[in-house]
């Protein structure tokens, strides 16, 4: 279970001497097997929540509490290393998380399907197959709940399905936290949704109410 | 309860170390990866530096100083320079080139500091080494008259640099002031913290504060000392040197701990 508490974060302007404040006590509880979708648009905050539960970044004011293991924010950025190679970011994250390098080799090879690519450095990667290699590895590594931030649309219609397969099929079980403004994807993955304006965040148990609002905002 | 806690305390530590080895093996492939030398630019990077100045310096000035030979001399101060001088200008924004790695919870900043600075610190080590057996291959320099002390200078010379360093890490995040003040302080320091002189040939009043104010004079003096022998007096207090350089460190373990909020993530 991951409990948030009246979390708000602030962030100082480039001069400093002013701050915005991009979340305002937001209170949720999400539970285990529970699929939560953030919607928001640019700028909302969907991002710095998604980093704020990951424990990447520190809240000004509120609580985040975990009882479950929770993931990296598989997103475009951050998690793996841009000059490494594919390998040696499989390496890495084998490393971090005490792991068997042939099992998570394996899983990706399989998964992210990047052949050969993956031993040139990441950063020679498209977008999409980026993408694949983060959430491979976040699977891979096998966590209770998932945070995902937009990363499911950047990726063609196989890895979709296959993104659907395994965390639907094969891990019906686990939390999921989505980050994203496509209905559909949301719709396929998620039974509530916390829509973000202005820092603010409300809870919707109907999706189809929560896109209503979300597209009158 | 104790108990408890020592489990807890013993498994933190299983984690830091293989978060530590990571980042370690992180920077090791990122700078030097499997491309031409590979990993011989460890020693190799900071060789291509000391070695034409050496060669330089033992051209331009008498051979004997003081009644030291020039080129150990100049080796024995040019060294440990580049130690502190690599492992601090490398310190600059540590955390920030690294954010990416903090986005596994695990990773702290202060495991990315250790992955990084010890990394460069032991490729300055490795340089300092090979130099030397080089030098006294060629037979420059003399094999040194007390391993200990000539050990305890560079001990306490590393020491000093990660200090240092620590603080300049932390301290750059921030605020950016700090990077652009660095560099000429650095270059200052040069002409302070021992490289050019002796304790003993400065006046007996200036020894003083220059002992109190200058931590790496000490580690210089062992350094010396241990390498030349008792061919001219040193002048170094262990104790001394070691309770400033843990208040040193303390104060950048502290600054280091809320390094997290002065960070912007992508």
């Amino acid at each position: 279970m991951i409990t948030v508490t009246d979390l708000s974060k602030d962030y100082h302007s480039e001069t400093g001497r002013t701050y915005h404040r991009v979340l305002s006590n937001i209170s949720f509880v999400l539970k285990p097997g529970e699929k939560i979708a953030v919607l928001g648009s640019n700028g909302a905050g969907k991002s710095t929540l998604i980093r704020l539960i990951a424990g990447v970044e520190m809240p000004t004011i509120g609580r985040i509490e975990r009882t479950m293991s929770v993931s990296w924010p598989v997103g475009a950025a951050g998690g793996v290393a841009g000059s490494m190679t594919g390998n040696d970011n499989i390496r890495l994250i084998c490393r971090i998380y005490n792991k068997p390098f042939k099992l998570l080799r394996d899983y990706v090879e399989d998964f992210a399907e990047l052949g050969k690519y993956l031993a040139e450095p990441v950063i020679t990667y498209s977008a999409g197959m980026r993408a694949r290699l983060n959430f491979a590895l976040s699977i891979a590594v096998d966590f209770d709940c998932y945070l995902i931030d937009e990363i499911i649309a950047v990726g063609d219609h196989r890895f979709q399905r296959r993104s659907h397969e395994e965390l639907f099929d094969k891990r019906a079980d686990r939390s999921l936290m989505l980050a994203s403004h496509i209905p559909q994807i949301v719709k396929d993955y998620c039974s509530r949704a916390l829509v973000l304006h202005r820092g603010r965040g409300k809870m919707f148990d109907d999706l189809d109410l929560a896109f209503e609002i979300y597209h009158d905002l | 309860m104790i108990a408890t806690e020592l489990r807890v305390f013993a498994r933190a530590l299983a984690v830091q170390q293989r978060v530590i080895g990571a980042l370690f093996m992180r920077e090791f492939m990122t700078r030097w990866g499997r491309r031409n030398l590979g990993f011989a630019w460890l020693f190799a990077e900071p060789l291509v530096f000391a070695l034409p100045v050496i060669a330089m310096w033992s051209k331009i000035r008498a051979p004997f100083e003081h009644g030291l030979p020039m080129i150990a001399f100049v080796w024995s101060g040019y060294l440990p320079l580049l130690i502190f001088r690599h492992v601090t200008g490398n310190a600059l924004y540590t955390v920030k080139y690294n954010a990416a790695m903090l986005y596994h919870r695990q990773v702290t900043p202060l495991d990315i500091f250790i992955g990084r600075q010890g990394l460069e610190l032991i490729g300055n080590i490795s340089a300092c080494a090979v130099s030397f057996l080089l030098l006294y291959m060629l037979g420059v320099i003399d094999w040194p008259d007390n391993y200990a002390l000539f050990l305890a200078g560079f001990f306490y010379m590393s020491w000093w640099s990660l200090a240092v360093a620590l603080i300049i890490a932390a301290l750059s995040e921030r605020s950016e002031i700090v990077q652009h003040i660095w560099m000429p302080v650095s270059y200052m320091y040069m002409a302070v913290c021992g490289f050019f002189f002796m304790a003993a040939w400065l006046p007996t009043s200036l020894r003083q504060i220059a002992l109190t104010l200058d931590p790496p004079l000490h580690a210089y003096e062992m350094i010396r000392g241990g390498l030349f022998g008792n061919r001219m007096q040193t002048f170094y207090d262990m104790s001394y040197v070691s309770w400033i350089l843990a208040i040193f460190t303390l104060i950048g373990l502290w600054l280091m701990r809320d390094v997290r909020k002065h960070l912007v993530f992508e």
